[in-house]
């Protein structure tokens, strides 16, 4: 099968892999890998776990010392938004991903986790788990490419909307809790907009309109009135400070992401080239649909590894944390098939994504 | 109260349980603290023979008082992995109030995923080790005995037992086969130290079958006989002393109680079946079907097998999904990509093995997460969505 490559690709000169023994290569990689998971890894996602309850709780304490000193405030803000990264990323995306559930722990695993966002964990696990994981980057499949708001590729016509889709970007990552909360009701058009054929939808729009309010209720309610009144006279010091802690953690998450897969050499697909696609071309897309970031090891915790975003999407099921040491056999795997390997640092990366966005705003 | 805290836990951190949401810190002081399980400490674990080992459990206070004949679920963590399975408590109440220990007696099975642990637990007895277990389960304990945590069972006791009058108690026949002595054992233990004559007053005969020299606890069978009169038994061999049937046919006026294999279990049952019907026999039973050992490879020739599927129950082979069988039956299942990457189809195993269509890894038979769309049938299978 011969794959398109995008215009928009830098690597003109990529050639087509042996799909099949890409995938022999990378499934060798896996099964490796995998025979190691065991009582290191069920140990590390408690210790983050531990982590997270701590930071969640330092946070909250020190907000309400912020009438002593306003620096106790702000290192509250910084420990709750770090709890809520934390719990996001490193905890929540990578559990309700299954990476855990070899563990058979009641509470670590992808059935039972429920994270502390505005989106709620069944409708996350449908749009990103399913549609995103299984069609990554195909245009038309994949909604997690521009979120229907931003033109990120030429497989999208013009329109006058996108002259200011910096503006759009901007606002999206500043709401991002409630656009990822939004996502499958824009997607299932629940609330506007004409249904779409390709949509086999499992629940109701009733249903789905019931659950995106009342999960986002809760955490409306959780973060502004509960924790805020809980606090008594230093009601405004909780409710600014769970405010901002909402704020960084959004842009933390949206920026992540948005160098995961919308860094300049990131391709896309049409749906006719996957139609029966293999494990191999699969492979292949997944590798050329995501990007990485480099990055210290904390850094990497806090993207919940998500800065190893290749591996990834080659194996979602892998506990994260294995991806470091998974990235250096991919990464010879993708050379030896003249793949692109795309990786840079922090800054490299969310450049390319910055001028992605403002090259796709015109025509 | 347990459920305001637990609602607020919802509320402020999303967790079912406000326990859930603090086990991890628990677990800082206590390793093997978890929310939903009683622990209990490993007092010492002997071997009885080659393939049997006998654990000592030390069980926290507030673990409720189980009745001789009940099992319960033992849960280690083994490699990062929760493991269950299931064991008859081998010890009365009278040990739990006297030394605070209960005993279990465990067949070690080869490539058993418990193997390694109980091995591990063998070589390092002084240390202090702790496992997780339920709450006692199960009914199958003497006639005429109410059971003390009967609130904790999902099946409401039947009282028929409980108002027979004392002259209709019946002579108990227990049909024991390998490590199913283990729940007779028990009720022998709580039978000699009972306080009322009226138990002891009845006949209890032990038919215990095994293998040639591998009859378990001999020594406490005798010790048991020695001291009451109400009480004898037979060590058979399969082999040598023939079947159940004509050893049951002098028993016809009792109440049967059999433990064993499934293979013993179908051997009392036709005989109970076939027995003319002016004898009041009644039969009580609990069997462990043992786990075919299927090859973890090809899915070999076609079989079939029950599923139960949200207690509705259908037929499945061993050659299609779970997933695909499911759709095809018309079973309300939510379901995504079909190549075991979006766990959706994901739902809870209750119990059975199942094979991964992507390694052909066999699965544990006890409780597990598995997804439908990458699974196919090895044994019988009970799910829940």
């Amino acid at each position: 099968m011969i794959r398109t490559i995008n215009t928009n690709t830098v690597n003109s000169n990529t050639k087509i892999p042996d799909y099949t023994k890409l995938a022999i290569q990378l499934d060798a990689v896996k099964t490796d890998v995998k025979s190691k998971i065991g009582s290191e890894d069920a140990a590390y996602i408690r210790r983050v776990i531990l982590a997270q309850r701590a930071c969640e709780w330092t946070g909250r304490i020190l907000l309400m010392l912020g009438f002593i000193q306003p620096l106790l405030w702000v290192v509250g803000v910084l420990s709750l938004a770090t709890a809520k990264i934390l719990d996001n990323m490193e905890i929540g995306h990578n559990v309700m991903h299954g990476q855990y559930d070899w563990m058979n722990d009641k509470h670590i695993n992808s059935k039972a986790y429920e994270w502390d966002i505005a989106c709620d964990g069944s409708s996350w696990n449908r749009v990103h788990n399913y549609e995103h994981h299984t069609y990554t980057n195909i245009i038309g499949k994949d909604r997690d490419f521009g979120y229907g708001l931003l033109r990120l590729s030429n497989d999208f016509r013009w329109r006058v909307k996108n002259l200011w889709q910096f503006v759009t970007y901007v606002m999206l990552s500043v709401m991002f809790q409630w656009g990822v909360s939004y996502h499958e009701m824009a997607a299932e058009r629940v609330f506007f907009g004409k249904k779409k054929d390709n949509r086999k939808n499992q629940l109701s729009h009733a249903e789905l309109k019931r659950r995106f309010f009342s999960k986002g209720a809760r955490q409306l309610v959780k973060d502004y009135v509960l924790f805020p009144l809980l606090a008594g006279p230093f009601f405004l010091y909780v409710f600014t400070g769970n405010l901002v802690a909402n704020l960084l953690r959004n842009l933390w998450t949206s920026t992540i992401i948005f160098c995961g897969h919308f860094t300049g050499d990131v391709q896309t697909f049409s749906a006719e080239d996957c139609i029966d696609e293999t494990q191999g071309q699969w492979y292949y897309r997944q590798g050329l649909g995501s990007s990485n970031i480099k990055g210290g090891k904390l850094f990497h915790v806090l993207t919940g590894h998500l800065s190893f975003q290749i591996e990834h999407h080659l194996f979602p099921d892998i506990p994260a944390r294995r991806y470091k040491e998974m990235a250096p056999r991919v990464q010879a795997i993708f050379k030896e098939h003249g793949m692109h390997y795309n990786t840079g640092g922090f800054f490299k990366q969310y450049v390319s994504v910055l001028k992605r966005i403002v090259r796709y705003s015109f025509p | 109260m347990k459920t305001l805290i637990n609602k607020a836990a919802a509320v402020f951190f999303h967790h079912a349980t406000w326990a859930g949401y603090w086990e991890t810190v628990f677990q800082m002081v206590n390793p093997s603290w978890r929310d939903g399980y009683y622990q209990a400490r490993v007092k010492s674990a002997t071997t009885l023979n080659a393939t049997t080992v006998q654990l000592v459990l030390a069980p926290q206070k507030r673990w409720p008082k189980h009745t001789a004949g009940q099992h319960i679920a033992l849960t280690i963590e083994v490699n990062g992995k929760l493991v269950t399975r299931v064991f008859t408590i081998a010890s009365g109440q009278k040990s739990r109030q006297d030394k605070g220990t209960i005993r279990l007696v465990i067949r070690v099975k080869k490539d058993g995923a418990l193997t390694p642990y109980l091995d591990a637990l063998l070589s390092k007895t002084a240390s202090k080790v702790s496992v997780n277990i339920s709450a006692p389960m199960g009914n199958f304990v003497m006639p005429n005995t109410v059971i003390t945590n009967a609130a904790l069972l999902n099946k409401p006791e039947t009282s028929s037992l409980e108002q027979a009058a004392p002259e209709q108690i019946k002579p108990v026949v227990m049909i024991a086969g390998g490590s199913g002595i283990t729940p007779f054992i028990a009720m022998l233990e709580d039978l000699n130290s009972a306080s009322s004559d009226n138990l002891q007053s009845r006949p209890v005969h032990l038919l215990y079958f095994a293998k040639e020299n591998e009859h378990l606890l001999t020594q406490e069978l005798a010790e048991y006989k020695r001291l009451n009169t109400y009480f004898t038994y037979e060590l058979l061999c399969r082999q040598k002393d023939g079947g159940v049937e004509q050893l049951l046919a002098s028993h016809t006026d009792a109440h049967w109680m059999v433990c064993g294999p499934k293979s013993l279990y179908d051997e009392v049952a036709n005989t109970y079946a076939n027995l003319p019907r002016a004898n009041d026999v009644s039969l009580d039973s609990e069997h462990f079907a043992a786990f075919p050992v299927a090859t973890a490879q090809a899915s070999g020739e076609k079989a079939f097998f029950s599923l139960s599927h949200n207690g509705s129950s259908l037929l499945v082979d061993n050659q299609q999904t779970l997933l695909t069988q499911l759709q095809q039956a018309n079973r309300p299942v939510t379901y995504g990509c079909g190549m075991g990457i979006c766990h959706q189809c994901q739902c809870v195993k209750k119990r059975g093995v199942v094979r991964d269509t992507r390694t052909g890894a066999l699965s544990d038979n006890a409780e597990q997460l598995i997804q439908l769309c990458v699974s196919q049938a090895v044994t019988d299978l009970e799910l829940q969505a």
